[in-house]
């Protein structure tokens, strides 16, 4: 123990520096202890927000309740009612207590990652504040619950999928169909190859085309002709000089000649009349008999002459008019 | 048979020194709590020596190693934070890595520092003291070694480990807010609100018991070891390498069981 004195003086300022650390460290560990405090709200005044949950999985003591994101209140005490639901208090600083109304809503979530949280909504900010010691029910969503639903029909799906992929599905089949007829429109004849099946209907096709595209080209030229034909025809029956013409001439040439006749009748009336006159007095007409005689020979002469004029103008008719049996003009 | 029995009869006098030497050093712990509560300890000779251990434990490599804790550290935060975002678990950084540097890696780093440097040297001195006789001596003129030698030791170490570990963990605490949030006091409300979180009352007491159980044991295992040493100069060596040996084993059952009360 010698040594202690005679090393003593070496060290300068021994006490001061030791004392220098020494109340370094206490003040730095009181003022880490009363950080600690203020961090755990212990210098905040707090009002009590009571949770009713089914179940409290996930909920720990020193869990946030959080709104918008922000931590507002803190879990700081679970138990189990008579009922068997889990409350859970909540201190909730009375600074942020504002942000709870009568209307908050309070959900628990549990993701995938992480544990849960509690989190108020409060969509009716004018709404009265919540009082202190309020019991809300805790609405709980859980993720992890729906995933097991998930994958039943994720499932589901991966087999109708996988049976529409495989290499015989209906699908495939469709598409290979598809294939082979746009492959055909690729070809000669296109669309048409495509929709007939081969090259070799489909030229027909254009053949058949080809050949109604000609017939009507040849019938436009007999439809000419036609139009042609009916046009003379036309000329010639209604024409001047035409079948018609020439049959109103006859016709007048009929009425004259009727006329002669007419008159040759009366004649022969006149001629009977005298005759009748005669016939009285047969005596007085013996000598007139021969002069009579003579001119009844020539009047019959004349009816004979006029009879044959009227048939043969009638013949002539007949000839000249060759639709004398059918009048109307019967058009194709 | 012989051969067996000579075996065994070894096995169980090893297993015996091992115990005896375990016990001899609990009756040594206790003996120097003791004399820590004893106000009558407390003279200006002790207080000379509790200053000198403190200032040659703490004083002495404080800038060196709040360098190094603060560069140790600002690593560790740095690589959880990284980590972290990239696996998009941000809003768990700060907590990992608090948990990780403050409560667990610069309690260990500090007694681990303070046993190699200090705990060796300790070590060293009382097996030499021990070889010398002086000790003997001391008894002999009425002075108890325990009283005036070796509890102001304890005590002084346990002091300088505490302080240590204390300075060292407020600068992780600063380069942590930093390391998350940068060079601005916004976030300090975030900040309180995860370090209420990890510091409970059983996290905080955890941390203050281990850190001044460290104290204790590096100053106690080391002393102990070099008064069990044989009076001969050649067995010095062992001294120290058994006391170390020891030391390193007894801080890591301390670290492990203030985890197992943490975690489990």
């Amino acid at each position: 123990m010698e040594r202690a004195p005679v090393r003593a003086p070496l060290i300068k300022n021994l006490e001061l520096k030791v004392g220098l650390l020494l109340a370094t460290t206490g003040v730095l560990a009181l003022a880490f202890i009363v950080y600690v405090l203020y961090a755990r709200g212990t210098f905040q005044p707090t009002q009590d927000l009571i949770l009713l949950a089914n179940n409290a999985e996930g909920v720990t003591i020193g869990m946030p309740l959080t709104f918008s994101g922000f931590p507002i209140g803190q879990v700081k005490r679970l138990d189990l009612t008579e009922d068997g639901r889990v409350r859970i208090h909540i201190a909730v600083p009375e600074k942020d207590a504002r942000w709870l109304r009568t209307s908050s809503q309070f959900t628990l979530e549990k993701g995938l990652v992480g544990g849960a949280r509690i989190r108020a909504f409060s969509a009716v900010l004018s709404d009265p504040p919540l009082p202190d010691g309020a019991e809300r029910e805790l609405i709980t969503g859980d993720a992890t619950e729906d995933i097991p639903v998930i994958m039943a029909r994720v499932k589901a799906i991966l087999s109708n999928v996988e049976a529409m992929t495989a290499a015989d599905s209906s699908i495939n089949r469709a598409l290979a169909h598809v294939d082979t007829v746009t492959g055909r429109m690729t070809g000669d004849y296109g669309v048409l190859e495509g929709v007939l099946g081969g090259p070799d209907k489909a030229r027909k096709v254009v053949e058949a085309l080809d050949r109604a595209n000609t017939l009507l080209t040849s019938l436009n030229g007999i439809s000419l002709r036609v139009d042609q034909t009916l046009a003379k025809a036309d000329q010639r029956v209604f024409g001047s000089g035409g079948v018609m013409d020439q049959t109103d001439r006859s016709l007048a040439q009929v009425n004259a000649i009727l006329t002669e006749v007419r008159e040759s009748l009366k004649r022969a009336d006149a001629i009977l009349l005298a005759a009748q006159g005669a016939a009285d007095n047969v005596n007085a007409i013996t000598a007139d008999v021969k002069g009579a005689t003579t001119d009844l020979t020539i009047l019959r002469v004349e009816v004979d002459d006029s009879i044959r004029k009227v048939n043969h103008l009638i013949n002539e008719i007949n000839r000249k008019w060759p639709f004398r049996r059918d009048v109307e003009l019967k058009l194709p | 048979m012989h051969t067996a029995l000579r075996f065994l009869t070894r096995i169980g006098g090893g297993a015996l020194g091992w115990l005896q030497a375990w016990g001899r050093l609990l009756t040594f712990g206790a003996r120097a709590l003791v004399e820590t509560f004893t106000p009558a300890v407390y003279n200006s000779a002790t207080r000379s020596v509790v200053l000198k251990q403190i200032y040659f434990t703490a004083w002495q490599i404080l800038p060196g190693f709040l360098l190094f804790a603060a560069l140790l550290s600002y690593v560790i935060i740095q690589i959880v934070v990284t980590t972290a975002r990239d696996f998009g678990l941000s809003e768990f950084a700060l907590e990992v890595s608090v948990r990780v540097v403050v409560l667990e890696t610069l309690p260990l780093l500090t007694v681990l520092f303070v046993a190699l440097r200090s705990g060796a040297a300790i070590n060293t001195e009382v097996a030499l003291m021990n070889i010398n006789n002086e000790i003997r001596a001391l008894e002999d003129v009425g002075v108890d070694p325990m009283r005036f030698e070796f509890t102001p030791r304890v005590i002084g170490g346990a002091i300088s480990v505490y302080a240590l570990t204390l300075l060292s963990c407020i600068l992780a605490l600063i380069l942590a807010y930093i390391a998350v949030y940068g060079f601005q006091p916004w976030s300090l409300s975030d900040f309180s609100r995860v370090i209420a979180k990890i510091f409970t009352p059983t996290a905080f007491l955890t941390l203050t018991v281990k850190s001044l159980l460290f104290g204790l044991a590096v100053t106690l295992i080391p002393i102990r070891a070099g008064l069990e040493a044989p009076r001969m100069l050649f067995f010095a060596p062992i001294a120290v390498l058994r006391g170390m040996v020891r030391l390193f084993f007894v801080i890591m059952f301390i670290e492990v069981a203030s985890l197992a009360l943490v975690y489990m």
